[in-house]
């Protein structure tokens, strides 16, 4: 077992941890086996017989809602020989047989049904698909735990991703959200591990994205990013338990800052909120925005976009997302929504490409760096994560709170993941 | 117009349109961001869909999808010389074959104003990203190009590129594709 507890320290994190195979593979184990991961969102599957191809770690899963309205999560590999009972992105099916021996499986994951059942001496009941052990959902967000021992969800999300959840539902006026009719992969030569650090890092705005910055200037990011160390109020938050956000909502100067628009130009919404929320309560909102923070291990919150971190190789991961949708308002405003998010994210977008080349670059740069080498005589391969240390506060939330350029937040992802690589 | 079937290009024609196509190829491979950009007209459509180019691209999340405005925020942006994700460019060259050309309905002006073509071709980019990985990256697909004679030069109105990758995830695409 790799000493996580030295390879991570409080102010540092060793190189080898982005590319050694030993460490990817206890990931997959430690993180995404044995602990909560974000598997998809309802409105994907809201019929009974939708359903959705995901992976959790490495292992292929099938998210489907099944007839009594249960959601499941399935492995996507046939009791019988172990063939992929379904290998397109989502469809919709009344139960799922594989194309090999023509086992027919429920929605539910049980075995219905075998050919020539004469010679097959078994109890179905023995031969249902492999699940997650656990699968809960808050607010339309589905979670999956693969081997049930991850405790309730409520327990994972904690104070800090409820509250992240619960900010982004309520600007729905239906206190739901949708997901977009699509998700987009971006295919990333990094380790998985730079975008829960990329996703949410403050410090490196002005530099990764100066193109964007200079060439679409009226954007947002300029009074909650931008514009020097403390130049504004926006905080990097660590909520524990990996949680972790960059709050803008204390740099907005004015509502509806994080939609880039003013209530004239989107009537339909404001009234919609209003109607739902009651107009005190929808005027906060319309100030406050949506949030943008990471989940542990897995899902972005990227303010009105929603993504996947999936981890593929040492070196490789997919950062998948689409765009959410609000219930209840009309479609341009959840047009506006798609347009907003096929400029911010995704391979030919204006921000997130930077970030990947920087995160490939980090690879290319780690890729030398063993495990070894962190016991060595000279320093060598230690990566610094310990700007604003000395300034982070505790909050009487519980919230740990410095500077939005302050690496507070990587270091709450590498805290949780500390301890559970450790145990 | 409808039931009868538009004339066929001349020869000269043909030539014309494939000689634009070809100098979109080139002009793309090169990185020459203002003069590929002189290329298009104010009604631009820049369109590279994740699967098939069905539909309306405004009701679902493409990879890129720009208007003229917006194409001139990616031209400005490659031009600001810090957008790492293509600096340096990326040594490309393209295959463009298959190059069929239609006249577009309601197009066909006797005096050629207003004349306007649907052009269909296959690529092959050949791009090598050199910001980082060092991968050499394949991108095949089908491209449709709408074509507009504008004060006599042909301009481009639209072009659609279907990745055969479409519906799997792409690396970074920051180049013109």
């Amino acid at each position: 077992m790799t000493a996580y507890h030295e390879l991570v320290g409080a102010d540092r994190v060793h190189g080898s941890l982005y590319g050694d195979p030993g460490v990817f593979a206890e990931e997959m184990r430690q993180i995404f086996t044995r602990g909560w991961v974000f598997v998809g969102h309802e409105s994907e599957v809201a019929e009974p017989g939708q359903w959705v191809t995901r992976r959790i770690g490495r292992e292929p899963m099938i998210l489907v809602r099944d007839r009594s309205g249960g959601l499941n999560v399935l492995a996507n590999r046939c009791s019988h020989r172990g063939t992929a009972l379904c290998w397109e992105h989502r469809g919709r099916d009344t139960s799922f047989q594989c194309t090999y021996h023509a086992w027919n499986f429920g929605l539910d994951g049980a075995l219905r049904a075998v050919p020539y059942p004469a010679g097959f001496e078994k109890d179905h009941a023995e031969l249902g698909l492999d699940r997650a052990r656990q699968v809960e959902s808050y607010r339309g967000f589905v979670f999956a735990n693969l081997d049930g021992s991850a405790g309730p969800l409520s327990g994972h999300l904690g104070v800090g991703g409820t509250d992240m959840i619960d900010r982004l539902c309520d600007l729905s006026p239906s206190g739901s959200i949708a997901l977009g009719p699509n998700w987009l992969g971006h295919a990333v030569g990094s380790n998985w591990k730079m975008w829960p650090e990329s996703d949410n890092d403050g410090y490196h705005l002005n530099w990764v994205h100066a193109s964007m910055v200079s060439s679409a200037p009226d954007t947002y990011y300029q009074e909650t990013v931008l514009g020097g160390e403390t130049g504004n109020q926006s905080l990097a938050v660590d909520w524990g338990d990996g949680h972790v956000e960059l709050d803008f909502r204390p740099s907005y100067r004015r509502e509806l800052a994080w939609l880039g628009a003013s209530r004239d130009k989107v009537p339909g919404y404001c009234t919609a909120l209003e109607q739902a929320r009651g107009v005190q309560a929808a005027g906060r909102l319309l100030w406050d925005g949506p949030p943008h923070g990471l989940i542990f291990p897995n899902l972005f919150l990227g303010e009105l976009n929603i993504a996947i971190i999936e981890p593929v190789a040492p070196d490789r991961m997919v950062h998948w997302h689409t765009a959410v949708q609000f219930e209840g308002v009309d479609e341009s405003f959840n047009r506006r929504l798609l347009r907003q998010s096929e400029a911010a994210m995704g391979p030919a977008a204006f921000i997130v490409p930077d970030d990947a080349v920087t995160a490939e670059r980090m690879q290319l740069a780690m890729s030398g760096v063993g495990v070894d080498d962190a016991e060595a005589e000279v320093r060598r391969g230690w990566v610094d994560m310990s700007r604003g240390l000395g300034r982070e506060e505790r909050r009487d939330d519980g919230r740990r709170a410095a500077l939005i350029s302050d690496e507070t937040t990587n270091r709450g992802f590498w805290r949780q993941y500390r301890t559970v690589m450790a145990r | 117009m409808s039931g009868e079937v538009a004339p066929p290009l001349g020869e000269a024609e043909q030539r014309e349109i494939e000689a634009f196509v070809f100098r979109e190829a080139r002009l793309a491979d090169t990185s020459q961001y203002g003069e590929w950009e002189a290329l298009v007209t104010d009604d631009m459509h820049y369109w590279v869909p994740a699967g098939p180019a069905v539909g309306d691209p405004a009701a679902g999340l493409s990879y890129i999808n720009d208007n003229r405005a917006r194409l001139a925020t990616r031209i400005r942006q490659l031009q600001t010389g810090k957008r790492h994700a293509q600096t340096p460019a990326s040594p490309m060259c393209r295959a463009v074959t298959n190059v069929e050309a239609h006249r577009a309905e309601g197009g066909a002006g006797s005096d050629g104003a207003g004349d306007e073509y649907v052009v269909t071709a296959t690529q092959v980019v050949y791009e090598l990203a050199v910001q980082s990985t060092a991968r050499l990256q394949l991108w095949p697909g089908r491209v449709t190009y709408r074509l507009r004679r504008v004060d006599g030069v042909l301009r481009m109105a639209a072009k659609t590129v279907e990745l055969v990758t479409a519906s799997e995830p792409q690396p970074n695409l920051t180049f013109l594709l």
